[in-house]
């Protein structure tokens, strides 16, 4: 098992470098002029050329790349063009929002499409069962998470009322709370602020939650498939169990390990929406920084946060890839 | 006492003759309507984006500046409103038609023409060259198609020929997986053996047969992908990333609509449809055609 995990890293080493050295050279064509960006069309040639000094971009190529593998090994991603504050700082404060948000979702996720998935395998011959269901999954597979989300801002916002237009409530203030230990000392003001950040987070993680239901609804019924097609379930059906223990009992197990290859997926897929979720939502998160970065020619903050988001799916698929071994004893390592 | 039951339909090898004939029927109009209906879907849509200057009631640039932000139907001309600069949005979302299947199948064919040659090779040849190939596939997987798709469209630009190719770029990496897994099983068939004995070269194996035999299950998932391809150009006009204004994409309708959901929320209600229904047509037929693939799914 050690032997595994470790050859699993070194693999995942070269990968992630791969993945770095992509991002680094991308942002290093963009069009256009940080400096220029940033100082306006107006600026004098010395101006630019003193900003250009600054940010190290009069350096080679080749010795920005090594800086920036340098730096990003040790989490320090440079400062922020714009803002001049570590890009790390940002994305440490960021993080915490896309997270729950990914969560979130991921609970709406499983909730609808789990459990979606696994009667649409079962009933698969009732087209009563079968096609409402396929249908439901298909339209949230088709239907972007931004025109969702804005269904639900029309509808929730505008028109009832019932939930806030933009922002991601005050998540940084619970945080806080649970740092300086005042969760204890006013346990009304935290459940106040607990509720806010829920009340913010409903519609996107709504919207979000419900196109990667459909994602999930169809490995589930694939993975469940996959399982009722073994000799094992035959096996049990011919001993004249019932159904619903042959489901319980045996089927829903045995789903768990191709179940557990959704994370993976999820993951990429989640992070991916959050860039679209969060633009919607006018939430803050890593996915909006992303945006803003790019649009404001930002090269360390879009760095940074490409590199945090490969840095996540990399390392998902690698704890995916352990949870295996622990889920499913027939799976050994070599 | 112990309880008998009758084993589950499932298990019945042998369905009664009349049963059978009528469940054949079903079962063949089960499989086909699905394709049928997003065929005919993404008929329409070729069609509409084809003949776009033909049944576009107007031009998608003219501007009306009588009739701004007007609602479906409140001036006669504007079938499905206008938007803040009075431009007609059924006109918009017409010609929208040709940005978004023009970036999903040019993009496809990109990726696949890149794709499909690599993981062939890598699957027939093996060794260092398929370590070589997969380990760059990988690399590029680890980034989500989108994802991937906006750092490539970041670097060179938006404009309708970078989106095709960072999103192209973007598919290729899945079209090498799957033609590597395809030529891993086809290799080691009788006929790739007979094609050897009789002095076939590699490059004619993986022509002539690897390739062909692979050809149906690589469509099928490519039809899948040109739904992703669409819905991802949708995302980057959408975060302004895409085609720039004023040439319309069902994208930047949508994002430009955006400020205006509070007075006139048929500009995004309207576009957005338009996104759903292209990725739904070709999910559909995707999703028809890869069930007629599946082992698991025989004689349903």
């Amino acid at each position: 098992m050690f032997q595994y995990v470790l050859r699993r890293l070194i693999v995942a080493v070269p990968m992630l470098l791969g993945a770095m050295s992509i991002v680094f050279l991308a942002m290093r064509i963009l069009p256009g002029d940080p400096c220029v960006a940033m100082m306006g069309d107006q600026a004098t040639t010395e101006a630019l050329a003193d900003c250009t000094k600054n940010l190290g971009l009069n350096r080679p190529l080749a010795v920005q790349y090594v800086d920036y593998l340098w730096r990003s090994i040790r989490f320090d991603f440079g400062s922020s063009f714009r803002q001049g504050y570590p890009v790390s700082e940002y994305i440490a404060r960021m993080f915490p929002h896309t997270f729950v948000l990914v969560m979130a979702s991921a609970i709406v996720a499983a909730l609808v499409g789990i459990p979606i998935g696994i009667v649409s395998a079962l009933k698969r011959r009732n087209p009563l069962v079968d096609y409402p269901l396929r249908i439901i999954a298909l339209l949230g597979l088709s239907m972007p998470v931004f025109w969702l989300g804005i269904l639900l801002l029309i509808a929730f916002s505008l028109h009832l009322n019932l939930f806030p237009l933009i922002g991601g409530g005050d998540l940084d203030g619970v945080l806080a709370m649970i740092r300086s230990g005042e969760v204890f000392s006013q346990p009304r003001d935290f459940l106040a602020g607990v509720g806010d950040v829920l009340h913010h987070l409903t519609l996107p993680a709504l919207a979000l939650g419900f196109t990667l239901a459909a994602t999930v609804s169809r490995l589930s019924r694939s993975a469940m498939l996959e399982v009722i097609s073994q000799d094992y379930i035959r096996t049990a059906r011919a001993k004249g169990q019932r159904e619903r223990l042959v489901v319980y009992k045996h089927a829903l197990r045995n789903m768990m390990v191709p179940l557990l290859t959704i994370i993976g997926i999820f993951v990429a897929i989640a992070l991916t929406g959050t860039v679209l979720t969060e633009t919607v939502f006018t939430r803050p998160g890593l996915g909006k920084m992303l945006v803003d970065a790019i649009g404001a020619r930002d090269y360390p903050l879009a760095q940074g946060a490409i590199t945090v988001f490969t840095m996540i799916i990399i390392v998902v698929n690698l704890i995916v890839d352990m949870l295996y071994a622990v889920v499913d004893p027939r799976i050994t390592y070599r | 006492m112990a309880v008998v039951r009758r084993a589950d339909p499932v298990d019945l090898p042998f369905p009664r003759a009349a049963e059978g004939a009528r469940g054949a029927t079903r079962g063949r109009l089960r499989r086909w309507l699905p394709i049928g209906i997003g065929l005919a879907m993404a008929a329409v849509m070729v069609v509409v984006a084809a003949a776009a200057p033909l049944i576009a009631p107007l031009s998608p640039s003219a501007q009306f500046s009588d009739a701004v932000l007007k609602g479906p139907g409140a001036v006669e001309r504007h079938l499905l409103g206008t938007d803040e600069f009075g431009r007609d949005i059924l006109s918009r979302i017409i010609w929208g038609a040709r940005v978004s299947l023009e970036v999903g199948l040019a993009s496809v064919i990109f990726g696949f023409v890149l794709g499909v040659p690599l993981g062939i090779l890598a699957g027939v040849r093996g060794g260092r060259v398929e370590t070589l190939v997969m380990r760059c596939a990988d690399m590029l997987m680890a980034f989500p198609t989108l994802l991937l798709a906006l750092i490539i469209v970041t670097a060179l630009g938006g404009s309708l020929v970078n989106e095709i190719l960072a999103i192209g770029v973007a598919l290729t990496p899945n079209f090498v997986r799957l033609a590597r897994s395809l030529a891993l099983t086809i290799r080691g068939q009788d006929y790739i053996l007979a094609a050897r004995a009789l002095g076939g070269g590699q490059l004619r194996i993986m022509a002539r047969h690897v390739f062909p035999n692979a050809l149906y299950a690589l469509v099928v998932v490519a039809t899948l992908y040109i739904a992703t391809a669409i819905r991802t150009e949708a995302g980057l006009s959408f975060l302004g990333l895409g085609i720039p204004p004023p040439t319309p994409s069902w994208g930047n309708i949508l994002s430009e609509g955006r400020q205006y959901i509070k007075c006139c929320p048929w500009i995004t209600t309207f576009s957005g449809l338009a996104i759903m229904v292209a990725v739904l047509a070709f999910n559909l037929v995707g999703d028809a055609l890869r069930d007629l693939l599946d082992p698991r799914l025989k004689g349903e």
